[in-house]
C-alpha cells in the first residue's frame, strides 16, 4: 500500500529506504544497520553501582567511608549512582517463588528492594544537592550531572512485569548490574564500576572457598568459555558486553577498600577488569 | 580492616547469602507458577500490517473483537509501524543508540494503542499505560470490558543491545507475549497481514510454503529470512511457563479472530 511517506522517500537515506519498505527481521535490513555510527550522549559520565548485599546491607561501615570517597571525587569526576537489591530482595524471591509468582511479578518486588537502598543512598547524599530519579525523569539527568556532579536511580532496569523468563529457574535474570550496564551503554558512558565485597573476580566464590584464585583482567568471551558455576555479576551483562557498541571494559572493585573507586575513576587497574576480546569494531 | 559478617545485616531467607548468580542456586528457583489471570486473552493488532492500512483493515479487526466481547475477555495490544521506521532511519544517520531508539519507537505504537482506545471507547475498553498495567489491569478487567496498551515493553533506554546492528529487539509483538506470560494468560493471538508463518515471504515468493504449526525451537533452527512476528518473541516461547504457544492469523480475513479466540485451527500455532 502507498503511504505518504512513500512519496518522500527523497528525504531518506539508502538504509532508511531499506526499513520502509523491508521487514525489520530481515537479516539484511539488520546487518546494514550494523554500519551506523556511534553517537556518545554522556560521554564523560561514570556510572558506579553500589552492591545490595555486598554494599548497602552492611549499613554504616561499608557505606559511610564510600559516601566519603564518592563526595571527594564529585568536583572531578560525573556520576550515575545505581544501588543493587540485597538481602531483602532474597527474601521477597523466596517467599514469591514458594507462592507460584512468575518472574515478572518478582522482578516488580525486586525493583522495590533497589529502590529502597536508591532513596537511603539518595539521604545521605542529599545535603550535596544530588537528586534521585526515577526510569522516567531520565530526561533531566543531563542538567543534574552538570549541576551538581552526580544523581542516584534505583540500579533494575525498568522492565517490571515485562522481565523475561531466565533459561533455568525463577529469578529474574536481569537485575541491577544489568540495568547499570544499560544505562553506560545508552548513554557512551567513560566507565562502568562496579562496587561489591570482594577484590574483583575469582575462579570460585572467595567466600566459600580457599583455593579461589584472582582474575585481575580477562576478555568478556574468554570468561564466558570458562562457564563459572559462580559469578560476581549477572550474566546476562556479559552476554550484552559482547554486543555492545559502546562500553568496551568494565571494572569490579572492592567498595570496603578505602581508595579503590577513586583509583577506579582516575583509570587505575585496581579489581578486576573484564574487557571485550577480539575486538573488530 | 576487617571483612568479616558482623556488619552485616541479613534477613533470614533461602536465598541469604547466596551469590544469585550461582547456578546451583538459580536452579533451585523453580517449582509450580500460579496463572494470575488466565481467562485473559492478548489479542495483538500489527502495527505495519494492519494499523497503517487505515481503516479498510482495522474496522472489521475492531467489529469482530467487539463481536467476540461477551464471551472472551481480551487485551489488545497494539504495534508500531511505518512512523517507527522512518524515525529508526533518521535515528541511525545521528547515530542514536539502540536504547534511544526503542524509547522512540515506543511513542509510536503509544499513539497506535490509544487510537484503538478511541475507537473501542464506546464498547467499555480502556487505555493503560505501563504503570497502570502493573498496578491496575485487574481492578480494570473488573470495572471495565477490555483493555488496550501499548504492546512495546517499557524497556526505553534500558533495551537490550540486539545480536546484529542497533534496532530494538523487543517491540510489540514480545511486550504482548511477555504480559501474556506474566499473568498466564488463556491465548495470544497476533493479527498481522498474511496468513500465518510460511517459508519465505507470501508477498514476494509466488513458491512460499504455509506453516499451519510448529515447534518453536523447530522454527529457530529453520532460519527463515523473513519471519511475520519478531525473533524475540521466539525466543521468549522457548522459556515459557504458562503460556506455551501463540496464534498467527491474518486479520484481513473476517472471522480468523473468532476462530482462533474459539480455539479452531487457523493462522499458524507457534508452540513451545
Amino acid at each position: 500500500m502507498k503511504t505518504p511517506i512513500d512519496d518522500n522517500t527523497s528525504f531518506l537515506t539508502d538504509l532508511g529506504k531499506q526499513l520502509l519498505s523491508g521487514s525489520l527481521t530481515d537479516a539484511l535490513v539488520q546487518q546494514a544497520t550494523e554500519e551506523t555510527p556511534n553517537f556518545a550522549i554522556l560521554p564523560w559520565v561514570n556510572v558506579v553501582k553500589i552492591g545490595g548485599q555486598s554494599i548497602m546491607d552492611r549499613g554504616r561501615s561499608a557505606v559511610y567511608p564510600l559516601v566519603e570517597e564518592i563526595v571527594t571525587n564529585l568536583s572531578q569526576y560525573k556520576m550515575i549512582l545505581g544501588t543493587g537489591a540485597g538481602t531483602r530482595a532474597r527474601h521477597i524471591y523466596s517467599l514469591g517463588i514458594d507462592l507460584g509468582l512468575p518472574t515478572g511479578v518478582l522482578t516488580v518486588l525486586g525493583t522495590a528492594v533497589a529502590w529502597q537502598n536508591a532513596q537511603m543512598l539518595h539521604y545521605l547524599l542529599a545535603k550535596y544537592g544530588i537528586p534521585f530519579i526515577e526510569p522516567e525523569g531520565f530526561g533531566t539527568l543531563p542538567h543534574y550531572l552538570m549541576e551538581r556532579g552526580a544523581v542516584v536511580c534505583q540500579g533494575m532496569p525498568p522492565y517490571k512485569l515485562w522481565e523475561p523468563n531466565p533459561a533455568t529457574g525463577r529469578i529474574p535474570p536481569q537485575r541491577t548490574d544489568t540495568g547499570c550496564f544499560l544505562i553506560a551503554e545508552v548513554f557512551g558512558a567513560r566507565k562502568m564500576i562496579y562496587v561489591k565485597d570482594e577484590d574483583g573476580l575469582y575462579t570460585t566464590d572467595p567466600k566459600k572457598s580457599s583455593t579461589a584464585r584472582f582474575i585481575p583482567r580477562i576478555g568478556v568471551k574468554e570468561l564466558l568459555a570458562l562457564d563459572l558455576e559462580d559469578l560476581i555479576v549477572e550474566r546476562d551483562v556479559l552476554e550484552f558486553m559482547t554486543r555492545a557498541r559502546n562500553i568496551r571494559e568494565i571494572q569490579f572493585i572492592n567498595g570496603l577498600r578505602p581508595g579503590q573507586l577513586t583509583a577506579a575513576l582516575n583509570g587505575d587497574p585496581v579489581g578486576t577488569i573484564i574487557y571485550m576480546d577480539g575486538d573488530a569494531r | 580492616m576487617s571483612f568479616d559478617d558482623s556488619s552485616w545485616q541479613h534477613v533470614e531467607s533461602s536465598l541469604m547469602r547466596e551469590s544469585l548468580m550461582d547456578k546451583n542456586v538459580i536452579a533451585r528457583s523453580d517449582g509450580q507458577v500460579v496463572p494470575i489471570l488466565p481467562d485473559v486473552n492478548i489479542v495483538q493488532i500489527g502495527g505495519r500490517s494492519i494499523m497503517d492500512r487505515g481503516r479498510s483493515a482495522l474496522l472489521p479487526v475492531l467489529e469482530e473483537i467487539v463481536a467476540n466481547q461477551s464471551q472472551h475477555q481480551m487485551i489488545i495490544g497494539v504495534g508500531a509501524g511505518i512512523r517507527s521506521r522512518h524515525i529508526f532511519s533518521v535515528g541511525l544517520d545521528l547515530g542514536l543508540p539502540t536504547g534511544a531508539l526503542a524509547t522512540l519507537s515506543a511513542k509510536d505504537s503509544a499513539q497506535n494503542a490509544y487510537m484503538v482506545s478511541c475507537l473501542l471507547a464506546k464498547h467499555g475498553f480502556v487505555y493503560l499505560e505501563a504503570p497502570f498495567v502493573v498496578q491496575l489491569l485487574p481492578a480494570m478487567l473488573a470495572a471495565a470490558r477490555g483493555a488496550v496498551f501499548n504492546g512495546i515493553p517499557p524497556y526505553a533506554l534500558w533495551e537490550h543491545p540486539p545480536l546484529v546492528g542497533k534496532l530494538p529487539p523487543h517491540g510489540s509483538d514480545a511486550g504482548s507475549y511477555l504480559i501474556a506470560e506474566v499473568f498466564g494468560a488463556r491465548s495470544v493471538t497476533y493479527i498481522k497481514d498474511v496468513d500465518g508463518i510460511y517459508t519465505t515471504d507470501p508477498k514476494i515468493d509466488p513458491a512460499a510454503e504455509f506453516i499451519p504449526e510448529i515447534h518453536v525451537q523447530k522454527l529457530i533452527d529453520r532460519k527463515l529470512p523473513t519471519l511475520p512476528i519478531e525473533p524475540a518473541a521466539l525466543e521468549l516461547l522457548t522459556r515459557a511457563k504458562l503460556m506455551r504457544n501463540f496464534r498467527v492469523i491474518n486479520g484481513l480475513t473476517p472471522g480468523n479472530l473468532s476462530r482462533a479466540l474459539a480455539g479452531k485451527s487457523v493462522g499458524t500455532l507457534v508452540r513451545q
